[in-house]
């Protein structure tokens, strides 16, 4: 009965969440009408101004886009973005120009047999010019930009999210700096000259903005592609788990650090791309192109769109450069003649063009206090439950049938703690801790507050640091290592104070779950080779299956974002995301706390189940029948001390027991707890 | 001058310089100190500060480098152009917290500092589209006594910003571990919920963070006019991340820190440019920030954040 309502129920996301590879129509019919108006844009319409302008606008969607990956996915203020977009325009212009002329020497034979350079001869010898062709030109500077990405990245990374802002503004105000000293390499502030256009079989583009057009459109296009593939794969919910919460991200499996200048470089190459592409356009490159107020031009764009919106940053930044180049001249001018008319010297001395970057801070400043999601905000909300949905008799699914968790028949233990002492400045907040949990088992930690059970949590998955001691998963030394490999190595937990990623679906939630389980990096999310569909249509199956575990409470409810739920669906979620890394070990936080007793038995029952499919199961609870109905072994902690360890009924008999939960008084009586 | 010269000279000047950026880096600290926001309206509102302090000077009759007072007029005219600076740039970042960032308190992300980039530009842009680009002259009412110290010069100038600064500085630092509103904003700085249980007005603990962070970067500003005898809408950035760098060199969050910060950075800079290239100036002490980030992220003398769970 159990697996017939599993299968029921999950069948009302499956329509929608399982077709992996159609993008929803509706976004599909915005995306090929916009491509279309755009490629026809400079036929209809033969202005070669607009059509350089357009040619701005899209250079600027880059841009954006490239920034959306950092700041709208990954959550990562970078303030110096502009800084990449130089580093790419200096790779193309200085090997495209006549900047750099070494001497001629045979080792550059081969280069120029390769078209890259050519032997000029000069009369006082003959010197070599280089002569990079834009197209590859457009990766090198891709890939030279993610480098610098990677490099400015990594210091910042250890460090709260803020820096990184402060740091990347540094970095965006050093590049311009050296690229104005470095004189020899780059002209210096005169700026280099002499950049060469680009060609294509024999066609050069020179300066008619036509061609410059639908390169810009085509790398719009790539670029929304790109992101998109990014977004809905494995590395795009790591991105956003780390957005929403760092460090339910790295318990969950999620190596920070690697995916932040993942997110980082990605962001970096578009920059460097779109480099490349702006300098051979103007032919020219100085250092004050690339200065602070690009940076932040380029963050009003993603901040005006909606940060994290592919398609809401391309409009952002379309808006805002077809503001500055077409629509600010005239609404001077209006603004100018109304003044003359209402006899408002004010209005007639108004200059917006002057007044774009007064413009860009209200902007931010608006856009911040009022509407945070931008003009096309990256999530939609789905539609309500229905009445009858929500109100349907509550059919409890079961964890019987979930497949994939063998009991583990071992001898050593699951969970070995030996000597683990916790200190946070004075106060010692477990002192040299034994525990055991043996495989297959399930153990409950109980205490009165502050007695060190959530601190035992941390201390095993890796988010606190230990004085001495040693904790062995299986056998394995499990103490020292980050909570993303604590979690690859097979124990999951759960929060006390129920750590989800609020702004992401359920089925979001419980895939960032199994992220330490697949295999997907972010050139298979690009590409989507079969394997990669294979892999992600698994893990979208395995997720529905995790979620029915609690029968039609969520599985109807598998797109919705969980900040929509109730508390104890909450919880549920969170089980069912520590459930779906498929761990040896479960380490459970208070998981009925703010649960009525009828939930609560039913979550009671449902953990029974798992541990009857072999599943170790760790426990921190203040319910003591939930407790004695579970246990095997209780292990009771006070002021960082173990006080007691045994049978769940010695434990409830045990003085020392009663006296750290009742108090002395009560210990000496024969008040028994429950 | 002989190199000891240079030297002496350089540590003149880097001392008034650094009296300048621990001032403005009080306010980075005091405010990253509570809310652990990196307030970017900071950099302007110093700049700000130096266009009041520039008026107020030229509505009490100083303007141009002809004027010079002595005795009383001189002492009055200096407290009354650091009052009203003060005061007003105080205020100015108090409106900036309660308009735009109080909405924003509880938002997760990066709201909030966006918003403040949003603030500093719309203050630099409506100095720009007012005054206009180029740079005001500063008035500087001192008479011009010198010192000779070996071959370097100590000017009055150089020695009324290193009291007024000192006296600034002295005094935050009894504010905030005298009285009752500074426990209350080291409470606060410690942990803003147990503060907010045991009494704390957190609100009136930020604002205060506000006013006073705001009112020395107003004096910062007048510093800056009184040193380079000018003033423009452009300065706030460069001294902004300077002094950001002094708050994070002496940790974050760290009152005694952020002014011995502030002096390091001044005479980093100062020597630089003697011994190294002006030109460098700023990738020397941004490379000095991303070293300190690296290797001691809570600065020479710890930080004092938040904690949060």
């Amino acid at each position: 009965m159990a697996s017939e309502a599993t299968t029921t129920t999950a069948a009302v996301p499956r329509r929608r969440s399982f077709a992996l590879a159609a993008t929803p129509r509706r976004r599909q019919m915005i995306l090929v009408a916009f491509i279309v108006a755009a490629a026809l844009f400079p036929i209809l319409h033969n202005n070669d101004a607009d059509i350089d302008a357009g040619a701005n606008a899209l250079a600027y969607a880059t841009l954006a886009l490239g920034l959306n990956i950092v700041v709208g996915f990954a959550g990562l203020l970078d303030l110096g973005y502009a800084a990449f977009f130089a580093i790419g325009a200096y790779t193309y212009g200085i090997l495209s120009s006549f900047q750099l002329e070494p001497a001629w020497t045979p080792f550059w034979e081969p280069f120029a047999w390769l078209e890259l350079v050519q032997r000029m001869p000069q009369p006082g010898g003959d010197v070599v010019h280089f002569t990079l062709s834009f197209w590859l030109a457009l990766p090198l500077a891709a890939s030279i930009a993610a480098f610098f990405g990677v490099l400015f990245g990594a210091p910042t990374l250890r460090l709260k999210g803020d820096y990184l802002a402060i740091v990347t503004l540094g970095f965006g105000e050093i590049v311009p700096i050296i690229a104005r000293n470095w004189s020899s390499l780059t002209s210096g502030a005169m700026g280099l000259n002499g950049i060469a256009a680009p060609h294509l079989f024999g066609f050069n583009f020179g300066i008619d903005a036509e061609p410059y057009f639908y390169v810009a459109l085509s790398m719009v296009v790539l670029l929304i592609f790109v992101s998109f593939r990014l977004r809905d794969s494995r590395i795009g919910r790591a991105w956003m788990a780390i957005r929403e919460d760092e460090i339910a991200a790295s318990a969950m499996g999620v190596d920070l650090a690697r995916l932040k200048l993942l997110a980082f470089a990605i962001g970096a190459a578009f920059a460097g791309m779109t480099g490349t592409f702006y300098v051979a356009k103007l032919q020219t490159a100085t250092p004050e192109m690339f200065g602070f107020p690009v940076s932040v031009m380029i963050l009003v764009m993603v901040v005006l769109g909606g940060m994290g919106s592919v398609l809401g940053v391309v409009v952002g930044a379309i808006l805002l450069q077809l503001l500055q180049s077409w629509f600010l001249e005239d609404l001077t001018t209006w603004l100018h003649a109304l003044g003359r008319l209402v006899g408002s010297d004010l209005l007639q001395r108004v200059d917006l063009v002057e007044s774009i970057e007064l413009i860009f801070g209200i902007i931010l400043v608006v856009m911040m206090l009022f509407r945070r999601q931008g003009l096309i905000p990256a999530t939609r909300r789905p539609a309500a439950l229905s009445f009858e949905q929500q109100h349907a008799e509550v059919r409890r699914g079961s964890a019987i049938g979930l497949k994939g968790f063998s009991g583990e028949k071992t001898d050593v233990p699951a969970l070995e703690v030996r000597g683990v002492t916790v200190r946070f400045g004075g106060l010692v907040a477990l002192r040299s801790i034994d525990l055991t949990v043996p495989a297959g088992g399930v153990v409950a930690v109980i205490g009165p507050n502050g007695s060190g059970k959530s601190t035992l949590f941390n201390v095993t998955t890796g988010l606190t640091r230990a004085e001495g001691g040693s904790i062995k998963l299986f056998g394995e030394e499990i103490l020292g290592l980050p909570p993303h490999k604590v979690l690859a190595r097979g124990a999951a937990r759960t929060f006390q104070n129920i750590r989800l990623f609020p702004n992401l679906t359920v089925l979001d939630n419980v895939l960032v779950g199994q992220h330490a389980r697949l295999r997907t990096q972010a050139l298979g999310a690009v590409l989507r080779l079969p394997r990669t569909r294979a892999e992600e249509r698994a893990a979208r199956e395995w997720a529905m299956e995790v979620i029915g575990i609690f029968g039609n409470r969520l599985t109807p409810r598998a797109l919705q974002q969980v900040s929509s739920l109730s508390y104890a669906n909450r919880r549920r979620v969170e089980i069912a995301r520590a459930i779906a890394s498929r761990p040896r070990v479960l380490l459970l936080d208070e998981p009925t706390a703010g649960m009525n007793p009828a939930e609560t038995i039913e979550l009671a029952e449902q953990i029974k189940q798992l541990h009857t499919l072999g599943l170790t199961v760790v426990l921190i609870e203040h319910k003591l029948d939930v407790v004695t109905s579970l246990a095997q072994n209780v292990v009771v902690l006070d002021h960082g001390e173990k006080l007691a360890e045994g049978l769940p009924e010695e434990v409830r008999r045990n003085e020392a027991v009663l006296t750290a939960y009742l108090g002395r008084n009560a210990g000496a009586g024969s008040a028994a707890l429950v | 001058m002989s190199t000891f010269d240079l030297l002496l000279q350089q540590t003149i000047n880097g001392l008034s310089l650094g009296a300048m950026y621990a001032l403005l880096a009080l306010g980075f600290t005091l405010v990253y100190g509570i809310l652990e926001l990196i307030n970017f309206s900071h950099f302007n509102v110093f700049m700000v500060g130096s266009f009041v302090a520039l008026w107020t000077l030229q509505a009490l009759g100083i303007s141009g480098q002809s004027v010079i007072l002595t005795g009383l007029p001189l002492v009055g005219v200096l407290l009354a152009a650091f009052a009203v600076t003060m005061v007003f740039s105080g205020l100015l970042g108090v409106a900036i917290e309660r308009i735009s960032l109080r909405p924003l308190r509880n938002v997760k992300g990066p709201a909030a500092m966006i918003t403040t980039i949003g603030v500093s530009y719309i203050l630099f842009n409506i100095i720009l589209l007012t005054v206009g680009a180029d740079s005001k002259n500063f008035p500087n009412p001192l008479p011009t006594a010198r010192f000779q110290i070996g071959g370097a010069i100590l000017e009055l100038r150089e020695i009324l910003i290193w009291v007024v600064s000192l006296v600034l500085m002295l005094g935050l630092y009894l504010f905030v571990q005298k009285s009752r509103l500074g426990k209350a904003m080291r409470a606060t700085a410690q942990d803003p919920e147990a503060a907010r249980m045991m009494g704390v007005e957190v609100d009136r603990v930020i604002i205060t963070a506000f006013f006073l962070g705001s009112a020395l970067a107003g004096a910062g500003g007048l510093i800056f006019g009184l040193y380079y005898n000018f003033t423009s809408f452009i300065i706030g950035f460069t001294a902004g991340l300077r002094a950001f760098t002094a708050a994070v060199l002496g940790g974050i969050g760290n009152v005694p820190g952020a002014m011995i910060g502030g002096v390091l950075i001044g005479l980093i800079e100062t020597m630089g440019g003697q011994f190294i290239a002006t030109a460098w100036t700023d990738v020397i002490i941004f490379s000095i920030l991303v070293l300190v980030l690296v290797f001691k992220p809570t600065g020479l003398f710890g930080t004092l954040t938040p904690t949060k769970s």
